[in-house]
């Protein structure tokens, strides 16, 4: 009977890994991925400004701020593109209403990009206005700010008798760094500590791979409900289950699919540590001979932490993946085409879509009672735990119990959804009611 | 010995009644059919004997007893509803049916390609399944049915959707599985088509069996009854007569079912009285459909509302 299972696991591994899809997601999920993060900071190169000429129009009622804030414009970031200047202040005045009208509507024409505001009580505590056709260009609004506020300031401080280099010595900032402090020993004995950037570099890892499962659960899960209700509808089930038992049918189908997405993984992971072995005589390829220091230091993080993260992905992924497909399978059992099947699975799809929207409240406070308490949902803690363990590590306890508990939660899974699943491929018509299942569960 | 063996089978959906005391044994190396109009109860009494559904009471068994479980990898069954995966490619489907039901690989390849080239679809190998014509997806069923060589091959209409070349393809491919010691049972509803070929019948109307025996035997009983006439002109004149019962016209060809057996030498003299240029007269054996319809009359029924 054994070798009928191997039979049904080959066979939805082949067909799938043979697949155009499959070859194609194989390179294009790493490519979409980088494309994605490049594009992502292609577009925040692009905020900065445009080819062609933007015009400020600046009313200045003070009539000293103007001319500062041009030689400051000058040798700012955000009002360059490609190191050359895109912006171009204008000394408008508007004393009357009409006057300002008119701004606003050369604002509207788009002959102004912008126009800006500043009362003659700026120094005291009057308020700056900004006008733009587009209130969300946050990046240029917060350059505004920083850039008037340094020349009130400048001058208040000028009244009050501090010269501009005393000024700037007594204004710095303190250097701010937050650390991430670990359950591990360091060399001094006391907890091991992090810096930003191989946090940084740590998370961004556990993002992705949570994304990663997410996508994957949804993706494969689907692909097996359609697969269960391909065998359904042409009744090739009734064949297949005249040699094996349904529930080799469906442990089979979890396998294959299963194996499916490992490989797709086990292919990315060997890639991405040749890639990260190599990477420096692979940089001397393209004419870089040395990293910067800090991406050293990412790079070297991703070496250490990307083991024990992977783990806990492979063992969350698995568990998770088996969890949500039998599920999906139960509704590829009960229904009778594809449009009712796609209905029937909506639930299901939320289960696995609140503890992705939860994930990013839980990031802020890992170790809340509620963040605790939800991360122990067993549907949740595919997504939930995995994130606790990347962002506050739990005690190896806590880890093991919730292990135990979605093994426990599959087998029960698989147990229910093994009865329905046996009647539900060979029963045709109406979709059972819930009552209905629960019998068919206890039968 | 008898392969197949059903007694006092019954099932019931709700308040409806699908299969009511059905009783029959198959002898090994025959061919049975079971026959009936649409919703007689075939496809759910074929269901029952592969374990698909439970029968609420009756049993049924296996080569002298034995329990379906122990004996599935010797069941070749096509399923009334035709369907494979449409996605696979000919060959790997058959291969993973044939696997499913104990094949080893090489054993398995070597009896595709003798399988394939007897349907005439060699070529067809690598083509996938949602590339054939409904016709050439039904003959790969049933190569899926037949290719571990089962000793029981259960076929629900297996001849519906097939044209006449096919279907008489699938018709010698039947006798020949008898030939070499399978055991047959069929369901259709289509009866002349395929009366032939079987050995023993059952028919059955209503989920009850009217009739069952050795197909001959069952013919006798109901004796030479029906003359078949063919002619040139009008039968117009006789039509009316006392001695007939039934009346099929074709046109130049007619089949006139008698009242009684002996009445044929009347009837031949009043089709010479009445001047009807007859060129065959031939008194035959009833067709099953005819023998159905009488039965289903005898219990008191009449065939439309089945149909």
């Amino acid at each position: 009977m054994l070798s009928k299972v191997v039979t049904v696991i080959k066979r939805e591994y082949m067909t799938r890994v043979k697949s155009k899809g499959f070859i194609a997601s194989l390179f294009l999920m790493p490519v979409l991925m980088c494309g994605l993060v490049l594009l992502s900071s292609f577009l925040a190169i692009m905020e900065h400004g445009t080819e062609e000429m933007r015009k400020l129009a600046v009313v200045d009622e003070t009539g000293e701020i103007f001319t500062q804030m041009q030689t400051v414009i000058a040798g700012h970031r955000t009002f360059q593109h490609k190191g050359e200047l895109v912006y171009q202040l204008h000394e408008e005045s508007a004393a009357t209403e009409e006057a300002r009208a008119t701004l606003r509507e050369r604002v509207n024409t788009k002959d102004f990009y912008a126009y800006l505001e500043i009362p003659k009580d700026v120094f005291a505590n009057g308020e700056v206005r900004f006008y733009a056709r587009t209130a969300t260009n946050f990046e240029m609004q917060n350059a505004l700010r920083r850039i008037i506020s340094d020349i009130v300031r400048d001058k208040r401080f000028a009244e009050s008798g501090y010269s501009q280099r005393e000024v700037s010595q007594l204004m710095r900032s303190v250097r701010f760094n937050a650390y991430a402090v670990k359950s591990s020993k360091g060399k001094d004995g006391g907890a091991k500590i992090e810096n930003p950037l191989e946090t940084g570099a740590r998370l961004g890892l556990a993002y992705l791979l949570v994304f990663v499962l997410y996508m994957f659960v949804i993706i494969y899960a689907n692909s097996i409900m359609r697969s269960v209700l391909e065998e359904k509808t042409t009744r090739i089930v009734e064949v297949i289950v005249s040699s094996v038992k349904p529930h080799q049918l469906l442990l089979g189908k979890l396998i294959g699919v299963c194996s499916v997405c490992l490989t797709m993984f086990a292919v990315w992971v060997i890639f991405g540590v040749l890639l990260i072995m190599n990477i420096e005589p692979l940089l001397r390829i393209f004419g870089i001979d040395s990293l910067p220091v800090q991406l050293l230091g990412v790079i070297e993080t991703v070496k250490v932490s990307s083991a024990e993260v992977l783990t806990y992905f492979f063992i969350y992924f698995i568990i998770g993946f088996f969890m949500y497909s039998t599920l999906y399978a139960i509704v590829g059992a009960i229904c009778n085409s594809e449009e009712e099947a796609q209905q029937t699975a909506v639930p299901l799809t939320m289960l696995l879509v609140i503890p992705f929207i939860l994930m990013f409240q839980l990031f802020r406070v890992p170790d809340s009672t509620l963040s605790v308490l939800l991360s122990h949902i067993p549907f949740f803690s595919p997504i939930l735990m995995f994130m606790r363990i990347n962002v506050l590590m739990p005690p190896l306890w806590e880890i093991l119990m919730n292990i135990l508990l979605m093994c426990a939660t599959v087998l029960l899974v698989t147990l229910i959804s093994g009865k329905i699943y046996r009647i539900g491929i060979l029963m045709y018509g109406k979709r059972p009611t819930l009552r209905q299942l629960w019998q068919w569960a206890r039968y | 010995m008898n392969l197949l063996e059903l007694e006092n089978v019954h099932k019931k959906f709700g308040d409806f009644t699908a299969v009511s005391d059905i009783s029959f044994s198959i002898e090994k190396g025959s061919v049975y059919g079971l026959l009936g109009p649409n919703g007689a109860g075939k496809t759910t009494t074929l269901r029952m004997i592969m374990d698909i559904i439970a029968p609420d009471a009756g049993s049924i068994t296996f080569s002298g007893g034995q329990h379906i479980r122990d004996f599935l990898d010797q069941i070749g069954y096509l399923p009334e509803e035709r369907g494979l995966y449409r996605k696979m490619k000919v060959r790997d489907v058959i291969l993973f049916i044939a696997e499913l039901k104990g094949l080893y690989k090489q054993q398995a390849l070597g009896e595709i390609e003798h399988w394939l080239e007897k349907m005439q679809l060699s070529e067809w190998g690598n083509k996938r399944i949602d590339e054939l014509s409904k016709g050439m997806a039904q003959k790969i069923q049933f190569i899926t049915t037949v290719i571990h060589k089962p000793e029981l091959i259960i076929l629900d209409e297996p001849f519906s959707g097939l044209d006449p070349i096919n279907m008489t393809l699938l018709k010698d491919l039947m006798l020949e599985l008898r030939d070499s010691g399978s055991t047959i049972i069929f369901s259709t509803h289509v009866m002349g088509q395929v009366e032939k070929l079987c050995d023993r019948i059952c028919l059955i109307h209503r989920g009850e069996v009217l009739l069952e025996g050795e197909l001959r035997a069952v013919k006798r009983a109901f004796g030479k009854n029906s003359v078949e006439i063919e002619y040139n002109g009008s039968l117009e004149p006789i039509r009316n007569s006392d001695r007939i019962q039934g009346f099929n016209d074709f046109g130049q060809y007619a089949e006139v079912k008698l009242r009684t057996p002996e009445d044929y030498r009347q009837l031949l003299q009043e089709l010479v009285e009445k001047g009807i240029d007859v060129t065959r007269f031939e008194l035959v054996e009833p067709t099953l459909h005819e023998i159905f319809v009488q039965s289903v009359e005898a219990h008191g029924g009449t065939v439309g509302d089945a149909e």
